[in-house]
């Protein structure tokens, strides 16, 4: 009795990595989820290790184990070269490092135009007393105070040409 | 059945057998569950989230879903790798419930039963996934 408890000592332990090493192996072929299987490869690594473990210490056959360590390990591989397939296509559609940029560029736009855009309005309040102070920055404001200060200064200069020719 | 469930339990190949036959059934069971029109997959390509870029096995619950229903033009629309995956899946469910049975029956030859049923699955393994370790072996 005591012999066969002995000679099954982690052969459960065998079954169940076994078992979540073929079901990893599956998935870590199947692109889309193959990084996920890293966590069952994970579980079967560490299931085969404690078996193997119990099985060396009573003497009890260790088939199951090894090969459910191996198949789990090169499933482990493979699910982890999932990454660098992940950043082979990102570089070779030229994903990242754009996307990144458009991004950039796309919040400096959006931060330029809200500041074009602005309205300014600040309230100092002290008992009974207020002030306040409204203003805005907006791009046509500032486009007809140029002209504005444009058509002044163009005119004082027409101004001093009729001064000089009066002079002469 | 007490004394098969404990002739199964004893021995680690015709447990394992049946394991994977209750996996192959839930994988089918997934198909059959969510379904290609509501579009109401719970597992979403990780490559496409990552990179945005659609890779060789996405759609492939789709596929399923559209084989299990009888439609295998739409099937293979959506993956054409799909029929392929499945049938390597079905292969799987008969030889787990047919080799057990042959197992069970036959105590001479179980050690060449293994080696069979190893042999064979590797090879419908690699002929149904060959596509797919492909594209990871060229991008890694």
């Amino acid at each position: 009795m005591e012999e066969n408890v002995k000679k099954s000592s982690g052969q459960n332990l065998g079954i169940a990595a076994l078992v979540t090493a073929i079901v990893t192996f599956v998935l870590a072929a199947i692109p889309c989820v193959g990084l996920i299987a890293i966590i069952p490869g994970i579980i079967a690594i560490v299931l085969a290790s404690v078996g193997l473990s119990q099985a060396s210490k009573n003497d009890s056959p260790r088939g199951l184990l090894v090969a459910g360590l191996i198949i789990a390990i090169i499933a482990c591989m493979i699910s982890f070269s999932q990454i660098f397939v992940a950043g082979k296509i990102a570089e070779k559609a030229n994903k990242w490092p754009n996307r990144i940029e458009e991004i950039v560029n796309d919040v400096q736009s959006d931060v330029l135009k809200d500041l074009e855009d602005a309205n300014v309005s600040i309230k100092v309040q002290s008992g009974d007393e207020k002030v306040e102070i409204n203003t805005n920055v907006n791009k046509k404001d500032r486009e007809q105070t140029l002209e504005d200060l444009e058509m002044d200064k163009k005119s004082d200069n027409d101004s001093a040409t009729v001064t000089i020719s009066i002079g002469k | 059945m007490v004394s098969l469930l404990k002739k199964v339990r004893s021995d680690p190949y015709l447990t394992i057998n049946i394991v994977f036959a209750g996996v192959i059934l839930l994988i089918i069971a997934y198909s059959g569950i969510f379904s290609p029109v509501k579009n109401n997959y719970p597992v979403t390509c990780f490559h496409e989230q990552i990179t945005g870029e659609p890779c060789v096995s996405c759609g492939l619950s789709h596929s399923f879903s559209l084989i299990l229903r009888g439609k295998f033009d739409e099937a293979y629309e959506w993956n054409i790798y799909g029929m392929r995956v499945f049938l390597f899946f079905m292969a799987q469910l008969f030889m787990r419930i047919l080799f057990s049975f042959v197992y069970a029956r036959n105590h001479d030859s179980r050690k060449q039963l293994i080696i069979f049923d190893i042999v064979a699955s590797i090879i419908i393994f690699f002929l149904a996934f060959h596509q797919f370790l492909v594209y990871i072996i060229k991008y890694s």
